[in-house]
């Protein structure tokens, strides 16, 4: 593979790209309802969005723990006879949760809806959590958050999360929980998590695909008409992130790695910010694609990594800003340097204007193939939308948003926040080889065995 | 000169087929072209398919293929180095490529306009790639860094390079395409060029243009920048042919880990042999979903397991039906591989129910079909048909050869290939660091 993913100019003033129509209904049990038919493949793929997600977990994994639980026994069906009548209907089904949503999704075919609509409802209508299947899921996801740490570049990040946002902030919390925290879920708090939680009106149903809308409301409505109204969650209120005032540093030793994993971390925004479009193009040209300022110089230019990016976080809850790479252990330190020249470099002098103009479109040209060709990418777009309750000119206006950009605006932003003050490190490598070399970039530093990744109480 | 290629629709009695128009023509100098339009979003991807890979290399200049994917990217003669990327980008596209044992493929995305632009560079690179020694360097760092995170340290990519290599004796497909370390470290400037000539004739591409562009304009524009590169010859054909294999090999890994893990292969005939859809039907039986027999007896019913997987690559010449098992916390290989060989060797033994049969029916063609969801899936689906099945157009009857099959076809795959004198084991073992 050439990397993971993720001058001339020729014409292409790229034409405004518009999400296509959807119509919404809301249900009397509260539930909203999103159609977007579409003429493709004779698919169709209803996805129920309930909020909430991780971030409504009393302990680390419940809301992961419950949705798969979901999956596993209904006041009629079994574990297995669950199983076997999505896959008889060549249907997918995928219940989990993340930071802020717990979803039960499905994609069958568009002529098994009046099939598949009536098991979907059910998974979140009556789940029964039998004791024995509530005891393996606990068990295979302790095995499972143990086997993180087989994965440097996972175990990285999950160290990565924890010490940058601190122990207590949602979004340090191991969605799919740890070590220390899934021996404390128990049936009963999963229970009360799914009659919290999935609930009328805490929910919106997005169907996409090749169907009628008049045959599919009518459905719709009676699969999922029946929940219990309920209470709808309110979501946590931003904590936001602090700059510190001084650097901080975590080195995870694994002392059997040839190489070392690094992320340097630092506030970011949230979802909405006034400056989130010319930001999303400043972390374009810094480290958001191949001929990247961080991609070029610390992979074309001296072969020390085979990718380096940098990532802006776009959630409801203001993220992070991470420069995140790998290398051999001998050469931590020398692209870590690098690293913080450009880093030093982009708050200093910023972009240039052909920059930006390749950003923009580079950034317009993709948009299509990135956010609106498949019915999963489209739910994803509905969801967003929802969620942050955000207009549907947020992508039929994007292109203009985007081209007012000027370098001056988009500089101001990179000024402020991309900065070289207050960072955040997080190594993985080999401690003893590197202890010494990095304590340059940090006065305050803590070191773990990576045994202890998902331990920490 | 070009061949129209007639569509054939299929009547399916499980799921309404789709079908793939395309359109395939050869040019002057041997290079195929086969055009899908799709005019849903306005963005094409452009696949080259150049049909050699880690087989066709030899001991001493392992992964030299795929370090060739790389210098691909570093500078040709109207294009100099770094512009590639620079003027995709520019025009709102990205790209990618990737090196398998049997293809190199090349993989562009990007807004309709850029199409005649992009085909330019990648004749140029062809054409007249530079190979610049300081830039050879430079490559080599990146390419010895993917290895250490895609092999050295990751447990599966590690087991998965001992398993082919005890897998094969005498055939190429013995090591990764990632290469051996000392060959990484070992490439000279004469490699780089001999494979070059060797692997990128234009009569040894496939082009898959699939998008939002018309088939004048896609052809057109094929015949003005790709036409005039000169036709050589290919490379060299594979001669050896892997030896039966008598009995089973074993091959145990030791590292620090977490858990255990284990593949276990068994030999296959080629992608193109009349049985690949019974095997990967079987495959479907086996292993695709939650109801599937392997995850109900080692994950669900038995709780050995926290994850069993199977599959079967795409291959030139005879390949691998692998299963990889990771077995629960406290439990041993040895109890996870007899649950495995009990399950194959039932298979082998007594037929699937009608039921099971029409599942798995319904779940391949299901997953068959959305492989077709984005304008590179169905690139990299009419790229591979034409490749591993010789036609493109094969890719719109395989549908109808897996609804064809019986339960005694699936039976008979099973009990021809699923044998413990056919089979490596590879087992990874964790030590403590």
């Amino acid at each position: 593979m050439r990397f993971f993913v993720f001058c001339l100019f020729i014409s292409t003033a790229a034409a405004q790209v518009k999400l296509p129509p959807y119509t919404k209904h809301t249900l009397p049990n509260g539930a909203t309802l999103l159609l977007m038919p579409r003429a493709e493949l004779p698919l169709t793929t209803v996805t129920a969005v309930f909020r909430g997600g991780a971030e409504a977990d009393s302990v680390a994994g419940l809301a992961s723990v419950t949705a798969e639980l979901l999956e596993r026994g209904t006041a009629t069906k079994s574990t297995e006879q669950i199983a076997l009548a999505f896959d008889s209907l060549g249907a997918t089904l995928g219940t989990r949760a993340n930071d802020s949503t717990l979803t039960i999704a499905s994609e069958f075919l568009s002529r098994d809806s009046e099939r598949a609509l009536p098991l979907l409802a059910e998974l979140a209508n009556q789940p029964t959590f039998p004791e024995d299947e509530v005891k393996k899921v606990l068990a295979q996801y302790l095995d499972a958050a143990r086997a993180v740490r087989d994965n440097p570049q996972a175990a990285a990040g999950t160290a990565y999360r924890r010490f940058f946002y601190g122990p207590s902030h949602p979004s340090a919390r191991p969605v799919r929980g740890d070590e220390s925290s899934l021996p404390k879920i128990t049936r009963a708090m999963i229970q009360q998590y799914q009659r919290r939680m999935l609930v009328g009106r805490n929910l919106t149903v997005i169907a996409i695909g090749n169907f009628t809308p008049t045959e599919l409301l009518p459905r719709l409505t009676t699969a999922f008409g029946s929940l219990p109204a309920g209470e709808a969650y309110t979501p946590i209120a931003d904590p936001g992130v602090a700059r510190g005032t001084k650097p901080r540093l975590l080195l995870v030793d694994k002392p059997d790695a040839t190489q070392t994993y690094f992320f340097i971390g630092q506030p970011g925004i949230q979802r909405g910010h006034p400056d989130q479009v010319p930001l999303q193009l400043v972390n374009t040209l810094f480290g958001g694609r191949f001929t990247s300022m961080l991609n070029d110089e610390l992979r074309v230019n001296t072969g020390l990594t085979y990718g380096a990016n940098c990532r802006l976080d776009l959630n409801r809850l203001t993220g992070g800003i991470v420069i995140s790479s790998f290398t051999k252990t001998e050469t931590t330190v020398r692209t870590i340097d690098l690293a913080l020249d450009l880093l030093k470099k982009l708050n200093a002098t910023g972009v240039t204007a052909d920059g930006l103009k390749s950003g923009k479109a580079y950034t317009k040209g993709l948009f299509p193939a990135d956010r609106l060709e498949t019915n999963e990418q489209l739910t994803q777009v509905l969801s967003e939308l929802e969620l942050y309750g955000l207009k549907r000119g947020e992508i039929d206006d994007l292109f203009s948003k985007i081209d007012s950009v000027t370098v001056e605006r988009a500089n101001l932003a990179a000024k402020a926040h991309y900065r070289t003050d207050g960072l955040v490190f997080v190594l993985l490598g080999n401690a003893a080889k590197i202890r010494d070399a990095v304590k340059k970039y940090a006065a305050d530093i803590t070191e773990m065995p990576i045994a202890r990744i998902g331990l920490e109480p | 000169m070009f061949r129209f290629l007639a569509v054939a629709w299929l009547a399916s009695a499980i799921l309404p087929a789709q079908n793939l128009a395309m359109k395939k023509h050869v040019l002057a100098n041997g290079m195929t072209v086969i055009i899908h339009e799709d005019h849903d979003i306005p963005n094409v991807a452009l696949y080259f398919f150049y049909k050699v890979g880690s087989r066709n290399e030899k001991p001493g200049t392992t992964g030299v293929s795929h370090f060739f994917e790389h210098m691909m990217f570093n500078g040709a003669k109207k294009y100099g180095p770094k512009q590639f990327d620079i003027v995709m980008e520019n025009n709102g596209g990205r790209n990618n490529g990737y090196t398998s044992r049997d293809v190199t493929v090349y993989q562009d995305w990007f807004a309709k306009p850029a199409l005649g632009l992009i085909i330019d560079m990648e004749a140029d690179r062809i054409r007249d790639l530079a190979f610049d020694p300081k830039l050879v360097e430079s490559e080599r760092g990146v390419v010895y860094s993917e290895r250490r995170l895609s092999v050295d340290n990751s447990p599966e990519g590690a087991l998965d390079e001992q398993l082919w290599a005890a897998a094969y004796t005498a055939h190429t497909y013995q090591w990764s395409p990632i290469g051996w370390p000392s060959d990484i470290e070992g490439w000279t400037m004469a490699d780089l060029k001999e494979h070059f000539s060797m692997g990128y004739a234009p009569n040894n591409c496939i082009l898959v243009v699939s998008g939002d562009v018309t088939e004048a304009e896609a052809l057109a524009l094929a015949k003005k920048h790709l036409e005039p590169i000169p036709r050589r010859a290919g490379p060299p054909p594979v001669r050896t042919k892997e030896p039966e294999q008598k009995g089973e090999r074993r091959v145990v890994l030791n590292r620090a880990a977490e858990l255990p893990q284990q593949m276990i292969a068994f030999h296959v005939p080629a992608t193109a042999h009349a049985d690949t859809p019974a095997i990967e039907l079987m495959t479907t039986v086996l292993a695709q979903g939650r109801s599937s027999r392997l995850e109900q007896r080692l994950v669900e019913r038995e709780q050995l397991a926290l994850t069993v997987q199977a599959g079967t690559n795409e291959s030139i010449d005879p390949g691998l039906w692998t299963f990889y098992v990771q077995p629960r916390a406290g439990i041993e290989t040895a109890q996870t591989e007899q649950a495995l060989f009990s399950e194959l060797e039932r298979a082998g033994r007594t037929l699937v129910s009608d039921e099971e049969l029409r599942k798995a029916k319904s779940q391949f063609l299901a997953n068959f079909y959305r492989q077709m969801k984005t304008l590179g899936g169905k690139a990299g689906l009419i790229g591979g048909f034409e490749v591993y099945h010789g036609d493109a157009a094969r890719l719109n009857d395989y549908a109808s050869r897996i609804e064809k099959l019986t339960a005694a076809d699936l039976q008979r795959v099973a009990k021809a290939y699923l044998t413990s004198q056919n089979r490596t084991v590879a087992t990874l073992v964790p030590t403590k660091e």
